[in-house]
């Protein structure tokens, strides 16, 4: 049996699986101040009546670090940046304690300027002093050279070991400095307290005598265990649109269309796209406060808009949310929401139909308007706000830079085969938006349930990215920031990168106790490059990628039709 | 403010041939920097996606011989069809500037393209000026050439053109390729003075350079008031580029940028590919933008290591294309007095990268209302040894009522002749491309 528990903004939802069904659902208000609390609520609820040795895998999916970084929350935390010659220091406005160090590494890992110890030491000094406990540091290139940012960690460790410090490095290697610096930043000042809930869940499993495997949710729709993500807070950030994307693809396991997922909630909705059977990722990293990391998460799109947005006069003028106020009319609730509209102009008979007519005909009658008129407007906004949120999507999509000819030349339309609807209010807006659009839509009876469906059938992802240069005899391995010597190998090949990358991802697969997916990892980056010094070769430079696809875990075999 | 538009596009898959200059690894390095500083991430810069080129935006300009299929990879394509790109985004004033950083490059091919010259086969500026001709009506544009390499295929589309001013600056023709870009080069009789060639002795530095933009470009600039200003963006001025002997620096090129502020700036050439073009290209993206580049240097520059030894040549040169600029519309109404109906020029035009030695009689119409258009009778063996001789009629995009007819009524007799394997007409009034086989009788028509 599988377990997943989503832990969202409102309500947090929990599923056990046993075959293609849901045995057991449970759902509680989220206490934003107690997350570890509600989720163990809805944990004890889903195992009451359960063998805990029957539990195949947990799942969680949670909010807690995208709260902290979203409110900007957590420990003053320096950023120590070494950026070398380029961009103005001014360029770089990613935290407030930031401070500049010397040292500068070019692309192919060469240093350029030395660090100055003296200055190294004096910044020391200065966050001792002002108390700050949390240090990231990142330089420029760090991810072809790791030597400045080692030199750094370590006069820290020797002037300041009650500082917890982290390197870019290891947080991420590619190319983007500001990215990985915020990236490494993040990480420094979300660490301590995820950790505090890492310890706080393992307890509890060992109190509930739980011997299953534990998985955290991340952004990009795969898992990781509980244990790996010590050191990786970030990537579980944006887990809930996260899931209900996996959701999507675990209510239409094993087809290969192109889908949109509409997670249409109380308050928003959450736009997602699968493209051939695959949840499509973000072709930047995730975005945080404005500001871009590298994080790697799938393409979401929210919007304020959902089946409980209110439907008011608003000085003469009709206002479609984004304020929600409770349940919506039809449920009881006080005001008339998107839900009523649906449901009076289509008469859909959602919870009690007179009770929206009667609030969408007081509407009608202070805006002056008929009230058919009105419900139909509100149905068309509603519906025209999704429809241009959706084909932005495509046009983002198709426009993705590109860098070689090939892809331009093959570069290909995206054309729309249908809409998975998911969450509360799906039922309600789905089935009119397909036929605006005249396509398929699927809402199935686990539609409500489906983002905590899919956190429990999500399953694990890793991507190894290897950079390799032959003439500086130099490679880099991510994650984990490996660097280190070819050994003079004169003769690599392309071939021998990527065995080289495919064994790495299956010794950290096994690490990191997903190993059974490594065999369907595949290669998603094959770069070579000769380097040539007036007509002779160097050397040569090798990207490589490669990955395992989010997707479905293999005990997953979808979900009964009824 | 608007942002800089940015289309990189390095052609990672594309190469001459693996060790040649213009080869994948390029742009490679270029790519590690700019993505490493993020500038694709900041405010001030909104990349785009390049598009494909369509084969009558490449007729527009050229005459391809046979036809554009022959000698346009899809490489070609999209590097001028990146410059259309940005083009567009400038004149729907969705941006401030922009920068089409891409390969191949495109200046040293002239209006007949029988193969590669210089790296090139089709040139982007000319392309992307003429689609902004027909596509917005701009007439009068600059395209100021800041390669190393005299711009001869640039300077030979706009020989006859009044309305665009071409000004190269690049080491001296005695001591590089292509050997042309002299001062006594300067238009044709219509045309006078608005060719402007700056032939700089070797080793010339950021003063230099700067010596001229301020004493020669600028105020020619000024006079012409062109609505679009173009930068043909070599960056092998560059002191460590590999084929010239320049002493330009990355500064010197970001500076360059910033005076100029070319609405569009287009990549040429530049073949330092590690130690010169990131840093110069960052250079030039920050300048476009607007940021502080105060901060960028290559790693082993060093501003007191160039002194300019050759600033009395370069004043004297300046001096001279100045008066010949000033008194460019006396010189154009004596030649229009002259009577002549066509000036006839017969020349050689060598492709030294294709091995090709083409033969031209080019004959322009003196009109006493336009600019005039002109007839080129072109032969040369390809490399695929098939000799082709081919008669090409190009009417400009402004050209008078006159013209335009002695030229449709020309390709029509020749058409009929069936002396040449091709008679082409590039008809720029009705953005009309022909292209007839007598042999085969088939007329094509983009």
């Amino acid at each position: 049996m599988l377990i997943g528990i989503d832990v969202g903004g409102t309500f947090t939802d929990g599923v056990v699986l046993d075959k293609g069904r849901i045995i057991t659902f449970a759902k509680e208000a989220t206490d934003e101040q107690e997350l570890s609390a509600t989720l163990l609520k809805v944990l004890d609820r889903l195992l009451s009546d359960l063998n805990s040795d029957a539990i195949a895998r947990i799942v969680l999916s949670t909010t807690l670090v995208t709260n902290l970084i979203v409110t900007d929350r957590g420990p003053r935390t320096a950023l120590l940046l070494m950026p070398g010659f380029g961009l103005p220091q001014t360029a770089y406005d990613l935290a407030p304690d930031t401070y500049f160090l010397k040292g500068c590494i070019d692309f192919r890992g060469n240093e350029v300027a030395p660090p100055d110890t003296q200055e190294i030491l004096a910044v020391i000094n200065k966050i001792k002093e002002q108390g700050i406990k949390n240090v990231a540091i990142a330089g420029k290139f760090s991810n072809r050279s790791q030597k400045h940012e080692l030199l750094v960690k370590t006069m820290l460790e020797e002037n300041y070991p009650e500082a917890s410090v982290v390197i870019s490095f290891q947080i991420a290697q590619q190319l983007n400095f500001p990215r990985r610096a915020f990236t490494a930043y993040l990480t420094a000042r979300t660490r301590a307290r995820w950790n505090q809930f890492i310890d706080d869940m393992q307890e509890a499993m060992k109190e509930r005598h739980i011997n299953a495997p534990v998985h955290i949710l991340k952004a990009d729709g795969g898992t990781m265990l509980l244990e790996t993500a010590r050191e990786h807070p970030c990537e579980t950030i944006f887990s809930g649109p996260a899931a209900s994307t996996v959701g999507g693809l675990a209510l239409t396991i094993n087809d290969r269309m192109n889908s949109v997922v509409l997670d249409v909630g109380g308050t928003t909705t959450d736009i997602s796209l699968i493209i051939e059977g695959k949840p499509l990722h973000a072709s930047q990293g995730a975005k945080i406060n404005g500001k871009l990391t590298h994080i790697r998460s799938l393409a979401v799109k929210s919007i304020a808009l959902g089946g409980d947005s209110v439907v008011c006069n608003n000085a003469g003028l009709l206002k479609i949310g984004p304020e929600r106020e409770g349940a919506a009319a039809c449920f009881g609730g006080q005001q008339a929401t998107i839900t009523d509209a649906f449901n009076y102009l289509y008469e859909l008979q959602i919870g009690d139909l007179s009770l929206s007519a009667e609030k969408m005909n007081r509407i009608s009658a202070e805006l002056d308007t008929p009230v058919m008129d009105l419900c139909r407007e509100v149905v068309d906004k509603t519906m025209g706000r999704l429809q241009e949120t959706i084909t932005g999507m495509f046009k983002e999509w198709e426009q993705e830079p590109a860098y070689r000819v090939w892809e331009i030349v093959n570069r290909r339309a995206f054309r729309l085969d249908r809409i998975i609807g998911i969450g509360a209010a799906a039922t309600v807006i789905v089935p009119r938006l397909a036929e605006e659009l005249n396509i398929d839509y699927l809402v199935h009876q686990y539609s409500p349930v489906a983002n905590a469906l899919g956190s429990s059938a999500a399953r694990p992802t890793l991507a190894v990215n290897m950079h390799a240069d032959t003439q500086a005899d130099l490679f880099t391995i991510d994650p984990g920031g490996i660097q280190g010597n070819l050994g003079k190998v004169r003769n690599l090949q392309l071939e021998d990168i990527k065995e080289i990358t495919r064994r790495y991802l299956q010794d950290i697969a096994a690490e990191r106790g997903l190993g059974e997916y490594a065999d369907e990892a595949q290669f998603t980056r094959e770069e070579q490059f000769n380097v040539l010094s007036g007509w002779d070769r160097m050397g040569k430079l090798f990207d490589v990628g490669m990955q395992i696809d989010p997707g479905l875990i293999n005990e997953f075999k979808g979900v009964d039709e009824i | 403010m608007k942002p800089t538009g940015l289309i990189f596009f390095p052609a990672f898959d594309w190469a001459i041939s693996p060790t040649h200059p213009e080869r994948e690894e390029r742009l490679l390095y270029t790519r590690d920097q700019i993505f490493e500083e993020g500038i694709m991430d900041l405010p001030q810069i909104k990349e785009y996606t390049p598009k494909l080129a369509e084969a009558r935006d490449i007729a527009r300009v050229h005459f391809c011989v046979p036809d554009v299929a022959a000698q346009v990879t899809e490489a070609h394509l999209i590097s001028a069809g990146s410059t259309l790109v940005i083009a567009d985004s400038l004149l729907q004033g969705e941006i401030r500037n922009g920068f089409a950083l891409v390969r191949p490059p495109g200046h040293h091919s002239m209006l007949v393209s029988h193969g590669n010259r210089g790296f090139c086969n089709i040139n982007n500026e000319a392309i992307m000026v003429e689609y902004l001709r027909q596509k917005y009506g701009i007439k009068k544009l600059a395209i100021i050439d800041t390669d190393v390499h005299h711009g001869d295929g640039t300077q030979n589309i706009y020989w006859h053109d009044p309305d665009v001013l071409f000004i190269s600056f690049h080491q001296d023709g005695r001591t590089l390729y292509p050997g042309t870009g002299y001062m006594e080069e300067l238009g044709g009789p219509l045309a006078y003075g608005t060719t402007i060639n700056i032939p700089l002795p070797p080793r010339t530095t950021d003063t230099g350079i700067h010596y001229v933009l301020d004493n020669l470009v600028m105020p020619i600039l000024e006079e012409f008031k062109p609505e679009l200003l173009v930068n043909s963006a070599g960056q092998d001025n560059h002191y460590s580029d590999p084929l010239a002997d320049m002493r330009f620096s990355a500064q010197g090129y970001a500076r360059l940028n910033e005076r100029l502020a070319p609405d569009i700036a287009v990549l040429e050439g530049g073949y330092s590919v590690e130690t010169a073009l990131p840093y110069v290209n960052m250079g030039i993206i920050m300048a476009m933008a607007g940021i502080n580049y105060s901060n960028l240097r290559e790693p082993d520059y060093d501003p007191t290591r160039f002194k300019e030894q050759n600033l009395e040549t370069i004043k004297k040169i300046v001096n001279r294309q100045l008066d010949t600029f000033k008194n460019r519309e006396e010189t154009i109404h004596k030649n229009r007095s002259r009577g002549q109906e066509f000036e006839t020029v017969y020349k050689n035009i060598f492709y030294d990268t294709d091995y090709i030695s083409e033969d031209q009689t080019e004959r322009l119409r003196l009109c006493q209302k336009c600019g005039g258009f002109r007839v080129i009778l072109s032969s040369a063996q390809h490399r695929s040894a098939r000799y082709y001789e081919v008669y090409c009629i190009s009417v400009p995009a402004f050209c008078c009522d006159d013209c335009h007819q002695q030229a449709i009524d020309m390709y029509q007799q020749m058409c009929r002749q069936g002396k040449y394997d091709y008679v082409y007409l590039q008809d720029r009034i009705k953005d009309e491309y022909k292209s007839f086989d007598p042999r085969q009788e088939v007329e094509i028509v983009l």
